[in-house]
């Protein structure tokens, strides 16, 4: 069966370590974190107290349309931000313009969005809070006064979906698309399912995006009260590590066919080969020990992709930096790799843990690390724990042994993905 | 381009709806339209400007008895797990430890909110002021509870269903509001036809009757204030429509590759045969009067299927009984059915059932492959005034029994999303050679 292949043309990202693919990977190599104290509420009392905010996060600098800004959450305007990035470093627009109408109106068909989203959050519905408080428990209250008391647009606001609504309105994309909602693999899954679709001829481009903004009180709380928190550093395969950090910010990649992106002479960032996932069905935060889901994702991948392990250069590991997630990353890509293992990183230690945008940040920067030729190193890790032992993790950078990337994604309802990219040669 | 692609059988149907806890008592009111409207009793809502709701009444989960898992379990879920065991025990197939990787899960996830009672814990020990109190929220209970937090995390039907049923091939989890159902299914077909999975239990599941959820219809105007007569608030293409009936529940389907059904002598109600997928890219809350948006979704579709708008006998609208969902689904259909736009018959089972949001797609799914199973198609409830804008061939008063050779069901969603499915009657496969074989 013959399908298309899916070439990367753009790429766009945000956290808290920069505003671009390559200031983030930049900040990675010269190994700082931009984990810092959380800005967003006073934490002097709590028992844990950094995250990866975007500090200063000006609203206006993500997103100029200012109208949209009562119609949006933190996290959609991150998303907003990656998506548009990696649709204007493809320079589709400005070649649709030249088209004439018929032409652009077909063009837009075959333009989709697929978009990995956090999903719901707490914040929003504090906003009941004031007219909870005047209706004082008495529902006729609250349900007569609610019009004069919570914005008309709430719901709007809180939608999971609206940073593909809203990418559509603003760059007339009308092709296929889909929302995913599944925790910590939603922004891998929205590249997985764009690089399927171009593959079966749905559409000739689409944006995937994974966008996220975890970092508010109840969700940090909440997340520290399941034992998945650091105490002041994400440390991934160290002997010491003690869980992760929470980090908000997206990730994007344009990606198109071959005939799509040659029609315009567009520059080639690089290839998704392939990908997978799959399930371990033990419940919404239960992990294998042995790996298995992880690794057979990985096995779906390769397969998927008629690559082996040995054409691996390096490997982006999921790396949360939490006790059980860790080892049995470790035990998967033993599985796999055994001695033949290339060179592992992961970023997470560097600005947080995105959640929903944390596959495609990694595949962005993967790419980014890829054309550099180089293999960052993970700058918090001090001493590798035994349990990871084989694993070619270090402190230091070196070299990818070829131009392909694995890139891992790991999460709640234990749900493992793999993808495989290769960079364009220089 | 395309050679042998896998085809897609559907073999196992569950329900859990406003009008039946099964998939026989809901077909039973569908067909009749007796609807499931009614004054709210979920909470008080007299002070709410729609005080009615098309709620699940007398649940009890009955195949699904986990009560341990019932505590991780918020409402929708517990409908989808019941629904769930329905499809699957219809189907006569469960994963099992040889197969189950090749078993897949796709799920339409309603919207992600803490449940009332947990927010109103919330705000009476760290909102009393109108505003959160941070420091006091470490000691609130719900906000300390490891089972709340898993039962208003985004996967958690997700993990609850590939865990009790054991699936551990794809498993995925989309929302795209009121096309969230639609488009799981899509998705699921898909990964069985690229060999990803041989098997998937493919649904939706949503419950937002609670006075948050009624309470963001409410302000967006968007549901029906009749509620002096909420058996008639869900009316979809009539001239005197206002609004949405606010559903909940949740609809599954067994899926199967057609030639392993066939092979352990599955009754097979329809293949599941297209998908497709546009967004309107219009407003966040409407498709614009022509049907732009709706047009390609249910054109590509058709093509997805190798299908002709000519052999389509049924289409399950979206019809919501909003204003404008309903005018520029009716202009959708007219533009791409043409002349046959007269012969095709419509209707809304929303009429009857009321809108189950994110769950509808899938529910609706399970409506048009009994709808060509059976030979029966449910009527468009409380149609009285016809709209010139709206000149469809409803199926109003009486069911229509016929051969349904092939049947649509359209979804639509807040954000702009347009599903459509498209699903063949067994007999109609059989002749047709492999997908994209020359005739």
């Amino acid at each position: 069966m013959t399908r298309n292949k899916v070439l990367i043309t753009g790429t766009g990202a945000v956290c808290a370590a920069g505003m671009h693919p390559r200031e983030i990977l930049d900040v990675v190599l010269a190994g700082r974190t931009a984990i810092a104290p959380i800005r967003q509420w006073d934490t002097s009392n709590w028992p844990t107290r950094v995250a990866g905010e975007i500090a200063d996060l000006n609203p206006r600098a993500l997103v100029p349309d200012r109208k949209l800004h009562k119609l949006i959450r933190r996290t959609d305007l991150v998303g907003l931000y990656a998506a548009s990035q990696a649709i204007e470093h493809s320079g589709f627009v400005a070649w649709r313009d030249t088209l004439d109408p018929a032409d652009f109106a077909q063009y837009n068909d075959r333009t989709g969005a697929m978009v990995g989203s956090g999903g719901g959050n707490f914040q929003s519905q504090y906003d009941f809070f004031p007219l909870m408080s005047a209706a004082n428990g008495d529902m006729q209250t609250f349900g007569r006064d609610l019009a004069d008391s919570v914005n008309p647009m709430w719901l709007l606001r809180t939608l999971p979906n609206n940073v593909l609504g809203h990418i559509g309105i603003q760059y007339n994309l009308k092709g296929t698309n889909a929302c995913i909602t599944n925790h910590s693999v939603g922004g891998m899954l929205a590249a997985i399912e764009a690089m399927e679709a171009l593959r079966a001829g749905e559409a000739d481009r689409i944006v995937a995006v994974g966008h996220d903004a975890p970092v508010e009180p109840q969700m940090l709380l909440c997340y520290h009260r399941v034992g998945l928190i650091a105490s002041e550093a994400l440390r991934p395969f160290d002997a010491a590590r003690d869980g992760s950090l929470l980090g908000e910010g997206a990730g994007a990649l344009m990606l198109e066919t071959a005939t799509s992106a040659a029609q315009r002479g567009a520059p080639i960032i690089g290839e998704v080969l392939g990908g997978g996932y799959v399930g371990e069905g033990l419940g919404p935060l239960s992990i294998r020990e042995d790996g298995d889901g992880l690794a057979r994702a990985i096995a779906m991948a390769l397969e998927d992709a008629g690559l082996h392990p040995a054409d691996v250069g390096m490997i982006v590991a999921h790396g949360n930096g939490t006790r059980r997630s860790d080892a049995s990353e470790a035990a998967a890509l033993r599985t796999v790799f055994g001695a033949g293992m290339p060179p592992v990183t992961g970023f997470k230690w560097a600005f947080g843990h995105l959640i929903a945008a944390a596959g495609i940040m990694d595949l962005v920067l993967a790419l980014a690390a890829l054309k550099a030729n180089v293999v960052p190193g993970i700058a918090t890790l001090r001493r590798l724990d035994e349990a990871c032992a084989d694993l070619r993790v270090s402190a230091q950078a070196s070299v990818p042994r070829g131009n392909i990337a694995l890139v891992l994604c790991r999460g709640f309802a234990g749900t493992n993905a793999a993808v495989l990219v290769r960079a364009a040669e220089p | 381009m395309r050679t042998e692609r896998r085809r897609v059988a559907i073999t196992g149907l569950g329900m859990v709806t406003p009008v039946g806890n099964d998939v026989n008592t809901t077909w039973d009111a569908l067909l009749c339209g007796r609807s499931g409207g009614a004054p709210i009793t979920l909470f008080d809502a007299s002070g709410f400007s729609t005080r009615i709701a098309a709620e699940v009444k007398e649940f009890r989960p009955t195949l699904f008895d986990d009560r341990k898992m019932l505590k991780f379990a918020n409402r929708s879920h517990r409908f989808a797990l019941e629904a769930a065991e329905q499809a699957l025990g219809d189907a006569g197939i469960r994963p099992t430890v040889d197969d189950a990787t090749r078993w897949g899960c796709a799920v339409g996830t309603g919207m992600m909110t803490a449940d009332y009672e947990e927010l109103a814990l919330t705000h009476a020990h760290c909102g009393a002021s109108g505003e959160i109190d941070t420091d006091k929220l470490l000691t609130d209970g719900p906000a300390s509870d490891p089972l709340v937090f898993c039962r208003n995390h985004a996967t958690e039907g997700l993990a609850l269903l590939t865990r009790r049923f054991g699936i551990r091939g794809c498993a995925t989890s989309v929302h795209t509001a009121c096309a969230s159902g639609g488009q799981a299914l899509g998705t699921a077909m898909k990964l069985i036809r690229r060999g990803r999975v041989d098997r998937v239990l493919a649904g939706g599941f949503d419950s937002m009757i609670s006075p948050v959820g009624i309470a963001g219809f409410c302000l967006l105007s968007a549901v029906s204030t009749d509620n002096d007569t909420p058996q008639r608030a869900s009316r979809p293409f009539d001239a005197t429509r206002n609004g949405f009936l606010p559903g909940e529940g949740a609809g599954f389907l067994v899926l199967e590759e057609w030639e392993m059904a066939r092979a352990r002598g599955a009754r097979i109600y329809a293949e599941l045969a297209g998908d497709g997928n546009s967004l309107s890219s219009y407003r966040i809350t409407d498709s614009p009067p022509n049907g732009d948006g709706p047009i390609q979704s249910m054109r590509q579709a058709l093509a997805d299927a190798e299908i002709s708008a000519s052999q389509v006998d049924y289409i399950n609208a979206h019809g919501t009984s909003t204003a404008m969902n309903d005018l520029s689904e009716s202009a959708a259909i007219r533009a791409v059915f043409g002349e046959d736009v007269v012969r095709v018959s419509v209707s809304s089972t929303k009429s009857t059932m009321g809108h189950l949001i994110a769950a509808a797609g899938a529910v609706e799914g399970v409506v048009c492959a009994l709808a060509i199973a059976r030979g029966e198609m449910p009527i468009n409830a409380n149609y009285r005034e016809p709209d010139p804008d709206c000149k469809l061939n409803l199926v109003v008063n009486e069911p229509r029994r016929q051969k349904v050779r092939v049947a649509m069901s359209n979804s639509f969603g807040f954000g702009g999303s347009n599903s459509c499915i498209v699903m063949r009657h067994p007999d109609e496969v059989d002749g047709l050679g492999a997908y994209g074989a020359p005739p």
